[in-house]
């Protein structure tokens, strides 16, 4: 064979490249105005608070102030104080920083869990899948809320960490549902057959051949999680069984409005977190019912 | 069908069993005896061991749960650390508020979702679908408790509609008609807040339902044979849209659990979420566990339903 | 020493039934099927849909599990061969029927072609480029191409693909089931003579699983002809086309399409007189279940599944 047969001019190769799936999702999502606005503002936000928060003191936020309790909204507080005298635009700040930090740990976590177990229940099938599922059903009947508060109560010392631990130990089954079912049709493709006969380990084709195919789901569901677990997570510190009052969330500041004259005379204190919360999740959703219609599109194109 | 039927209820019993040993082992965690009820979570660790050696609490851990699970069977849930009475008359109090609050709001979730989901999926892609779907996509991000909060500050605290906490004008006789009509009025505001916010996933699945249906071989064909408009939506489509949603109702008993503990909070509401955060927040933590025990079971029945009717729904089911 | 030689070879799929989903029943997808290759010639496997022919080439290769028999391959026995990378695994590759779900719709060309390379060799990038882009040469396929994914390619032209992912690794036996059926006939032959071309090159031997006749007698040196799981007939190709002996193999000989019009009629009795005798003998052919007997050689290289006489 000549020396030189088969190697090819990589100008010519990159020529002939054909630009990657998730590329052409991005593409999409560029031109969605709405998603990509709300892409943005999500980015906007991020910024924001992660580098506003390097210069605000969490514990001089959090430090009780008697002469300065609930002010309404002025110069030196600009969202007025709590009962605490504690300024709210601060709190505010670090408690969005606080849910995104959450959202997105339990996000990730729960997605790891849940495609590795979706993955490996699905792909072998049969027995594994009986007895994995079996597991999956009973922390899918567990009372979720109440355990979660449970725990909250009585483990004494907790922390971000411990916290989205055990969110995360009762969130990751929707995933691992969905991600298991398009495996088990996924598993009876040729291709995967094929990387067999290749000598591919299981392992292998798990992870880097019926992966990929299930990649726009992962991104998908995990963006529309991401909301719903920023939901939960202030929906927890809201009941006040979330982060305690010295991490503040945009749970906390929503739960002093537990209080009935909070909530109907101090508006500063609950109102400026629950449209927070609102624009979040419609972004996050934006973005990611944006990047379903895309990766939709791209099916339909083949 | 009864085959399905058999397995699925067999499937039941390890869930509830394990449910129970969960419980159990989170009822070992919280402080005092929380089984029994009948020590102070609060006393002292030194007299605590004495008074657990008393009342024979060293036991291995299989035979207090033998004990406990004994006691649950003869319905005895522990005794109220805080009102000093029987956790299940405690419960009997609650779960009956809780019951009308979960009717009323099941009632308002398909009173809104049924003929939104129908307007919306007949005249699709009309500027009232898109109103619709506006709705409902607002409602996906919308936090129930938030929704709550805003609900109850408009209508309780602003406009003064209707009452902002209890679930019954303290002093009315029960019986009376103003009694009823009280209950009522306390009603009507937690359920609705919970119902427009759980009731946009049914409208958009009845929604999605019609347009698909619409598109079917079968509908044409009876178009085709000449039904009027209003024959081949009542006969033909609504008749196969909404027999899906009967099976969202198993589902809906598993979401309103988790709602109610919200809405009970927000609403001042005397039910069993209520219950269950005060407890938790007065340490009395035998009607914690009694109360979990109890979600939880609810829960497992509501799958166990949502199963049942979708299976006589759709056959195919039948078969895995 | 047969270069490859499957005995009595079963595959039975379990039924599940009742409350607990225990077996019920099997279903005997392949039941006692024995054949030898000889090296460097194809082997053609003919069957309905549902006779076990496809079943047949993956319990050989390793994708469906064995219930009993023995498959040796150079006299190794490699009936249960499971490991990922072993040499048998090297030596024996596959062309599947489906040539767009066969392709990973995710991954480059490039991706696709070097995946046995990198389960069994260590090149680097830049080597393992190049030996894609002799494969694809070799397959008469762009070199330019390989960055494309595989969506991008026509049916016929992803067979190709997969054909070269099937030799890259130089093996010695391919089972290719159905490689052709799904393509279009304009393209069917350009793809076998393509596969008799690099069976020549690189010295191939070939098990090829097929419905069409026409194709297989255009393929294959030797012929096993199955109906539900077991053998019917077994032979030469000139055995089976022009002496066929058992009755389904009759049948089917008699169905192969005949292009010269003037013989158009001839045919129709001539099939119908097949059939004719297909309805009235089945009985003598099949046993009480409908399944054939076992096979009797009538010659040195033909065999006919025929009952005990008297």
């Amino acid at each position: 064979m000549e020396t030189n047969k088969g190697v090819v001019d990589e100008k010519a190769l990159k020529a002939q490249k054909s630009p990657s799936g998730i590329s052409i999702i991005w593409r999409e999502l560029v031109k969605d105005k709405l998603a990509f606005g709300s892409l943005i503002f999500l980015v906007l936000i991020s910024v924001f608070v992660y580098g506003t928060a390097i210069f605000l003191d969490q514990d001089e936020i959090v430090t009780v102030d008697l002469f300065s309790i609930h002010q309404p909204p002025s110069e030196e507080f600009w969202l007025g104080t709590d009962y605490g005298g504690r300024d709210i635009f601060g709190q505010l700040i670090i408690g969005t920083r606080n849910s995104l930090t959450i959202g997105v740990l339990v996000t990730l976590m729960t997605g790891i869990i849940g495609i590795v177990f979706g993955l490996v229940a699905g792909y072998y099938g049969g027995h594994v899948d009986n007895i994995l599922m079996r597991i999956l059903d009973f922390f899918l009947v567990l009372p979720f809320m109440m355990i979660v508060i449970v725990f909250v109560a009585i483990v004494p010392k907790y922390s971000v960490l411990t916290f989205s631990l055990i969110m995360t130990a009762f969130l990751w089954m929707g995933i691992a549902r969905l991600i298991r079912s398009k495996a088990l049709q996924e598993k009876e493709l040729d291709y995967v057959q094929a990387s067999k006969t290749l000598g591919s380990s299981n392992f292998k084709i798990m992870f880097t051949q019926v992966l990929p195919n299930l990649s726009s789901l992962i991104i998908v569901t995990m963006t529309l999680n991401l909301a719903a677990n920023i939901g939960l997570e202030s929906g927890l510190s809201f009941l006040g069984f979330g982060f305690p009052e010295s991490t503040p969330s945009l749970g906390t500041l929503l739960g002093y409005a537990r209080n009935p004259q909070t909530l109907e005379f101090r508006w500063w204190i609950w109102v400026p977190a629950s449209v927070l919360i609102l624009l979040l999740m419609l972004a996050i959703r934006n973005v990611g019912e944006a990047l379903k219609r895309a990766t939709d599109a791209r099916q339909r194109r083949g | 069908m009864w085959k399905f039927t058999v397995r699925r209820l067999l499937i039941m019993i390890p869930q509830i069993i394990a449910l129970s040993i969960v419980i159990f082992v989170l009822a070992q965690m919280m402080p005092g005896d929380a089984l029994s009820g009948m020590i102070d979570p609060n006393v002292d660790p030194e007299r605590l061991e004495e008074l657990r050696e008393k009342h024979g609490w060293n036991d291995p851990w299989y035979v207090q749960y033998a004990d406990w699970v004994g006691g649950l069977m003869q319905g005895d849930l522990g005794q109220s650390f805080r009102f000093k009475m029987d956790v299940t008359e405690l419960i009997g109090q609650r779960i009956v508020n809780s019951f009308w609050l979960s009717l009323a709001t099941l009632l308002f979730t398909y009173l809104i979702a049924i003929p939104l989901g129908i307007i919306s999926g007949r005249y699709n892609d009309t500027l009232l679908d898109q109103t619709i779907t506006g709705y409902t996509y607002i409602g996906f991000a919308t936090p129930l408790f938030i929704f709550g909060l805003v609900m109850l500050w408009v209508f309780g605290f602003m406009l003064g509609w209707f009452p902002t906490s209890g679930s019954v004008t303290p002093g009315l006789e029960a019986g009376t008609f103003e009694y009823f009509v009280s209950k009522v009025n306390h009603l009507i505001l937690p359920a609705l807040s919970m119902a427009l916010i759980t009731t946009v996933s049914t409208v958009q699945y009845l929604r999605n339902e019609i347009i698909d249906t619409k598109q079917r071989d079968f509908i044409l064909t009876a178009r085709a044979k000449g039904a009027s408009e209003s024959r081949v939506y009542n006969r033909h489509i609504l008749r196969n849209s909404l027999l899906p949603i009967a099976a969202f109702f198993g589902f809906e008993i598993t979401s309103l659990i988790g709602g109610t503990i919200f809405i009970e909070n927000i609403f001042g509401y005397p039910g069993m979420g209520q219950l269950f955060l005060e407890s938790i927040t007065m340490r009395d933590y035998t009607v914690v566990t009694a109360v979990t025990l109890l979600f939880g079971i609810a829960s497992i029945v509501g799958a166990l339903l949502s199963d049942i009717i979708l299976s006589l729904v759709d056959p195919r089911i039948r078969i895995k | 020493m047969a270069f490859l030689e499957v005995k009595d070879l079963k595959v039975h799929f379990p039924i599940k039934g009742g409350i607990f989903g225990r077996t019920v029943d099997h279903i005997k997808a392949v039941d006692g099927v024995s054949f030898e290759l000889e090296k460097g010639k194809t082997y053609g496997l003919v069957g309905e849909s549902g006779s076990g022919k496809t079943t047949t080439g993956r319990a050989i290769i390793g994708l469906n599990n064995i219930t009993s028999g023995s498959v040796t391959y150079e006299g190794q026995d490699i009936t249960n061969i499971r490991r990922a990378k072993s040499s048998v695994r090297k030596d024996i590759q596959m062309i599947f029927q489906d040539p767009y779900s066969s392709l990973n719709p995710k991954k480059r060309v490039l991706d696709i072609v070097a995946e046995p390379i990198r389960n069994f060799e260590s090149m680097t990038k830049k080597e393992e480029r190049i030996r894609v882009q002799e494969l694809m040469e070799l397959v008469g396929l762009s070199p330019e191409s390989i960055l494309k994914y595989p969506h991008e390619f026509s049916g016929g032209q992803r067979q190709r693909i997969g054909i070269a992912r099937a030799v890259a690794l130089k093996p010695k036996l391919i089972v290719a089931d159905e490689p052709v059926s799904a393509l279009d006939v304009s393209v069917q032959a350009q793809v076998l003579n393509f596969m008799q071309d690099i069976q020549k090159e690189l010295d191939l031997t070939y098990l090829f699983i097929g419905h069409d006749l026409g194709v297989i007698k255009h393929m294959c040196d030797h012929i096993g002809i199955m109906y539900r799981g077991r053998y019917v007939e077994e032979g030469t190709v000139n055995d089976i086309f022009t002496n066929p002996q058992h009755i389904y193999t009759k049948r089917l000989v008699a169905a192969i399409p005949d292009i010269d019009p003037n013989k158009r009629a001839e045919q129709r009795a001539f099939r119908k007189e097949v059939q004719t005798e297909y309805e009235q003998s089945f009985n003598d052919y099949f046993d009480e279940e409908g399944l054939a007997y076992d096979l009797k050689p009538i010659s040195d290289t033909h065999l006919v599944a025929l009952p005990e006489k008297g």
